[in-house]
C-alpha cells in the first residue's frame, strides 16, 4: 500500500509571495500600526497572523519619486505604509500624463505616416529606431528585472502641477483593485524614502475575515468608491434614484471565487486535458437551489451550466456586467412561490460577484415596475429588466460554446475568429498585419478549430488581462479610450512576465535590430535587447484591425465575446 | 437574421435592375442613332479599370479605402455586369480584326476565370474543413517529408528485426512512389478517393501472404497512407485556391494593356469625330 504523506500546509503557501521575509522582519512588523492593533487570538487554525505575513506579504522599499502603482495597472496586492509616505494623484483637473507613467499614448498615424508605410518597408524583422529609446526627461528608471522602478525626476514640479493627497505611515492603499480584480484607480508614488508592506489579495482577505476594523474600513471604501459607480452603470438599475441606489450599495454583498493566478493553473489544466465534471471551477450558485439574490459579475468570467446525464452542459457564459438569477426571481415573484435556479454558475478561473438580495430586487425593481408590465415583457412596457444584456447562447452550437468557455476564449474583447468554411487560406490577413506593423506580422493564422471556426493565435485583448499583472514598468497597459491592450516598446524591459502569464501564448519576446540588420545590444550586459510584442489591434492605424479589414471573404472577425448577441449573429449568419 | 443570404439577394437585385436599365438605355441610344459602341466601350473600360484596382487595394491595407470584403462584393457583381456591357459593345457578334479577337478572348478568359475562381473559393474552402488537419500550405512539403521519413524508418526497423522482406518489398514497389511526392491532385479536386481506397485494398489483400507481425506492420502503414492522402487532399485544394489567381490577375493586366491600345487605335482611326 502506498504511504501517503499528509500535507498540512495550505496550498497557496507552497508558493510564498516572497522568500525574503525573515522572523526579525515579522517581529518588527508586528510592532507597527495597524498590525500591532490586530488581535492575534482571532488568527487561529492554519492562517496565523505570522503565517500570513510570512507567506502572503513582502517588504518593498521605494526611493523618492518612484512610481508604485499607475492608474489602469492590474495588480493583485494592496500596500500598507510602514515608514515614509506616498502621494496619490487625485486627478482633480488633470492627471499625470501617460508618458510620465512610462506609457505611451498611441497616436493615430498622420496621413503622411500612413502613406509612408508603402515605402518604409523594412526587410529585416523587428527593426527599431534606437533614438526612440531615449527616456522622457521627466522620468528615469533604476534597478533591473522585476525590481525595475520608473521614477519621477522632478517631484516638486509634479506636486505643483497636479493635485495629490498624502498617504502616511499606518494607512493603506490599493485594496480595491486587489480585491475586486479591477484596474488601479489612481497613480501612487513615493514622495520620500518609503517602506511598504505589500500584501497579496488572499492575505488581505484573511486579514479582513479576522479583523473587524480592517474589514469595516475596506468595506466602506469599496462601497463608496467602487460599488456605487458599478451599480449606477448596471442597466437594470439605471432608473433608480439616489436613495434607492444607496439601499443597493448598503445591502449588496461581495464575493470572490477562484484563484487570482488562474493563468498558471489553467495552463496546467490545459496540459492535462479538460475536466468535464467542472470540479476545478468554484461554484457560485447551484442549479436547483433557491436564489438568495441576483448575482452580477463584477470582474472575471463565469460559466452557466446545466446538469446533463453524468456531466454538465455549458449553456452560456457571463462576463462583467452580466446578471444571473433574475429570471427565477421574477418568475417566483409573478407565480408567488419561489422558483429554483435553472442553471449553475461557476467561476472560470476567477470571478468577483455582487449579490443583491431578493427582497431588494422585489421592492426596488419588480413592485415598482408592476406585475402587468413585467408579465408582458415588452420593451415599451416600461420594464427595466428588458435592458439586461443577453447571455443566452442557445442558437449557437453547444459544442462550440463549450469549446469557447473551456478554453477561456470568452475572455477576449477582440478574439480572432475565422470561419474556415469561408476562409480561402489566402493569407491576406497576415500580409495586411505585416504591412501595418513594419513587416512583422503580429499573429499566426493557426490555432484550435471547433467544427468550422478557428480561434487564431492573436492577442484577444482580454477582459481580464492576466498579462498585465506583473509588468514591472507598466509598459503593457490598456488604452483608456478604446480598451486595446498595448505594449509601450520604449519602456518594455523584455522581462517576459507578460508572455509567461498570457494563458493563450499570444505574446512573443523578440530580439530587436538596427536598421542595418544587426541586433541592438545592451552595452552594459553585452546581451541583445529583447521586447515583448503582440497584436495591438492596429491602434495607430486609420482602418481599425487590418486583418479583419483585409479579409475578402468575410471569414475573419475580431469578436467582442461579451456581446453574445453579436456572436450569435455572426455564428448564424 | 441570415446576413449573408440577405446580402446576396440585395446585390443580385441591384445587379438585375442595373442590367435592365443598361439594356434599356442602350436600346434607346440605338434608336436615337447614337454611337453606342463608343459609350459602352468607355463604360466597359472604366469598369475594368475599377475591377483591376482591387489588386491595388489589396496592396494598400493601411489606407482607409473600405474593407476588402466590400470591394470583393462590388467586384463580383460589377464583374457580372461587365459581361452585358461587353455583349453590347461587340453587338453580340464575334469581332472581326485579329487584334479585336485577341482582346475579346482576353476579356472572356478573365471573366471566366473570375467566375470559376468564385466557385472554387466558395466550394473548396468548405471542403478543406471536412478532411485532414488544418495545415499551412507552405508547411505541407515539410510534413510530407516527415511522414515519409517516419514510414521509411519504420519499414527499415521492421526489416532488420525480422527475417522477411515482404513489407519492405511492398513499400518499395507500391508505397514509395506514393509517399515521395504529392499524388492524385485531380482526383482530390474531383473529390474522388478512389486511388487511396485502391491502395488500401491492395494493402489488405496482401495480408494473405503475411504473418501476424507483418500484418500489424502493414496496418500501421495503412494508417500512414490515410494521413498522406489527407495531406495530398489539403495540398490539391489549397494549391487550387491559391493558383487560380495566377491566371486571373496577370491576364487582367494583359487585358488592360490591350484595351488601352484598342482605345488608341479606334480614336486614331475615327479621326476624333462621331
Ligand atoms: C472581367 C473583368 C475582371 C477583372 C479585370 C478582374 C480583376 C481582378 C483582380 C485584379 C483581382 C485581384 C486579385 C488579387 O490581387 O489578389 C481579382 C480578384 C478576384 N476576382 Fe476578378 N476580375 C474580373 C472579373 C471577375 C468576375 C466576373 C468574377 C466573379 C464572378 C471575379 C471574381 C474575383 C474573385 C473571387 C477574386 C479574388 C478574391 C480573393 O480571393 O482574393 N472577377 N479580380
Amino acid at each position: 500500500m502506498p504511504i501517503l504523506e499528509s500535507i498540512q500546509r495550505p496550498e497557496r503557501w507552497s508558493v510564498p509571495f516572497s522568500t525574503e521575509m525573515t522572523d526579525a522582519d515579522i517581529d518588527r512588523l508586528l510592532e507597527v500600526k495597524p498590525l500591532c492593533d490586530l488581535d492575534p487570538t482571532q488568527f487561529r487554525g492554519k492562517f496565523t497572523l505570522r503565517g500570513i505575513l510570512q507567506n502572503d506579504a513582502r517588504l518593498v522599499r521605494y526611493r523618492k519619486g518612484d512610481i508604485i502603482v499607475r492608474q489602469g495597472d492590474w495588480g493583485n496586492s494592496a500596500f500598507f505604509v510602514i515608514s515614509g509616505s506616498v502621494r496619490v494623484d487625485l486627478q482633480a483637473t488633470t492627471s499625470l500624463p501617460g508618458e510620465v507613467l512610462g506609457r505611451q499614448k498611441v497616436r493615430r498615424k498622420s496621413a503622411w505616416q500612413v502613406l509612408a508605410q508603402l515605402w518604409n518597408f523594412r526587410r529585416e524583422p523587428e527593426v527599431r529606431d534606437v533614438a526612440s529609446y531615449r527616456e522622457d526627461a521627466r522620468i528615469g528608471s533604476r534597478g533591473s528585472g522585476e525590481q525595475t522602478r520608473i521614477y519621477l525626476q522632478d517631484i516638486s514640479a509634479v506636486l505643483d502641477t497636479y493635485r495629490t493627497a498624502v498617504i502616511k505611515a499606518g494607512q493603506f492603499f490599493g485594496e480595491n483593485a486587489a480585491l475586486g480584480r479591477t484596474p488601479r484607480q489612481a497613480t501612487v508614488f513615493a514622495d520620500q524614502p518609503t517602506e511598504l508592506l505589500e500584501i497579496r489579495w488572499q492575505g488581505l482577505r484573511d486579514l479582513m475575515r479576522r479583523d473587524t476594523g480592517i474589514r469595516d474600513h475596506i468595506d466602506q471604501v469599496f462601497r463608496e468608491r467602487g460599488l456605487e459607480w458599478f451599480l449606477l452603470n448596471t442597466p437594470i438599475f439605471q432608473h433608480l434614484d439616489k436613495s434607492e441606489v444607496a439601499q443597493l450599495v448598503n445591502q449588496a454583498e461581495f464575493e470572490t471565487h477562484g484563484q487570482y493566478d488562474w493563468a498558471g493553473s489553467f495552463k496546467r489544466l490545459a496540459r492535462h486535458g479538460a475536466d468535464t465534471n467542472l470540479q476545478h471551477e468554484p461554484l457560485i450558485a447551484e442549479e436547483g437551489h433557491h436564489p438568495n439574490g441576483v448575482v452580477i459579475v463584477r470582474s472575471g468570467l463565469a460559466r452557466l451550466s446545466r446538469r446533463h446525464e453524468h456531466g454538465h452542459r455549458t449553456v452560456g457564459y457571463l462576463t462583467p456586467g452580466h446578471i444571473y438569477g433574475l429570471d427565477e426571481i421574477v418568475d417566483g415573484w409573478l407565480g408567488k412561490s419561489p422558483k429554483p435556479l435553472k442553471n449553475s454558475l461557476r467561476a472560470i478561473g476567477m470571478a468577483t460577484v455582487i449579490i443583491i438580495p431578493t427582497k431588494l430586487i422585489e421592492s426596488l425593481l419588480l413592485e415598482k415596475t408592476g406585475r402587468r408590465n413585467i408579465s408582458r415583457r415588452t420593451a415599451t412596457g416600461g420594464d427595466p429588466l428588458i435592458k439586461r444584456p443577453v447571455i443566452d447562447t442557445t442558437r449557437i452550437n453547444p459544442d462550440f460554446v463549450e469549446f469557447l468557455v473551456q478554453n477561456r476564449y470568452v475572455n477576449g474583447t477582440a478574439t480572432m475568429l475565422i470561419d474556415m468554411d469561408r476562409c480561402t487560406r489566402c493569407d491576406d490577413c497576415v500580409r495586411a498585419c505585416a504591412a501595418t506593423h513594419d513587416n512583422n506580422p503580429r499573429f499566426l493564422r493557426n490555432g484550435p478549430i471547433q467544427n468550422n471556426i478557428m480561434v487564431a493565435n492573436a492577442c484577444m485583448h482580454c477582459e481580464d488581462p492576466v498579462c498585465m499583472i506583473e509588468c514591472p514598468t507598466g509598459a503593457i497597459h490598456r488604452q483608456v479610450e478604446e480598451g486595446q491592450v498595448v505594449i509601450n516598446d520604449q519602456t518594455c524591459i523584455g522581462c517576459g512576465a507578460c508572455a509567461s502569464n498570457c494563458p493563450y501564448d499570444a505574446i512573443r519576446i523578440v530580439e530587436v535590430r538596427h536598421k542595418r540588420g544587426d541586433f541592438i545590444r545592451d552595452d552594459r550586459k553585452h546581451a541583445p535587447i529583447v521586447k515583448a510584442t503582440k497584436c495591438d489591434l492596429c491602434a495607430d492605424q486609420w482602418t481599425g484591425p487590418a486583418c479583419q479589414n483585409a479579409c475578402p471573404h468575410d471569414a475573419l472577425v475580431r469578436m467582442e465575446m461579451r456581446d453574445v448577441q453579436k456572436l450569435t449573429e455572426w455564428y448564424t449568419r | 437574421m441570415k446576413r449573408l443570404a440577405a446580402r446576396r439577394t440585395r446585390n443580385l437585385t441591384i445587379l438585375i435592375v442595373a442590367v435592365f436599365a443598361f439594356l434599356g438605355c442602350s436600346a434607346l441610344a440605338t434608336i436615337a442613332l447614337r454611337d453606342t459602341a463608343r459609350l459602352s466601350g468607355w463604360l466597359l473600360l472604366t469598369l475594368i479599370i475599377f475591377l483591376a484596382a482591387y489588386n491595388l487595394r489589396k496592396k494598400l491595407p493601411f489606407l482607409p479605402l473600405g474593407s476588402s470584403a466590400a470591394w470583393l462584393q462590388f467586384h463580383i457583381y460589377t464583374g457580372f455586369f461587365t459581361a452585358v456591357a461587353f455583349g453590347i459593345h461587340i453587338a453580340w457578334r464575334i469581332p472581326r480584326g485579329p487584334f479585336e479577337i485577341v482582346l475579346a478572348a482576353l476579356y472572356l478568359t478573365v471573366f471566366a476565370s473570375g467566375v470559376v475562381g468564385l466557385f472554387l473559393s466558395r466550394s473548396l474552402a468548405r471542403r478543406l474543413t471536412t478532411r485532414g488537419d488544418e495545415v499551412m500550405f507552405e508547411r505541407i512539403p515539410v510534413y510530407r517529408r516527415q511522414l515519409q521519413h517516419e514510414v521509411e524508418t519504420q519499414v527499415l526497423a521492421f526489416l532488420t528485426a525480422s527475417d522477411s522482406s515482404a513489407v519492405a518489398q511492398f513499400y518499395a514497389d507500391r508505397l514509395e512512389p506514393f509517399f515521395s511526392r504529392t499524388r492524385h491532385f485531380w482526383q482530390h479536386l474531383a473529390q474522388s478517393n478512389r486511388p487511396c481506397v485502391a491502395l488500401l485494398n491492395e494493402i489488405s489483400s496482401y495480408d494473405r501472404y503475411l504473418n501476424a507481425d507483418e500484418r500489424e506492420a502493414m496496418q500501421r502503414l495503412a494508417k500512414q497512407v490515410r494521413k498522406k492522402d489527407d495531406l495530398d487532399y489539403q495540398f490539391a485544394l489549397q494549391a487550387t485556391l491559391k493558383y487560380w489567381l495566377f491566371g486571373h490577375v496577370p491576364l487582367t493586366y494583359a487585358l488592360l494593356a490591350f484595351a488601352v491600345f484598342h482605345l488608341l487605335l479606334v480614336s486614331a482611326f475615327s479621326g476624333g469625330g462621331r
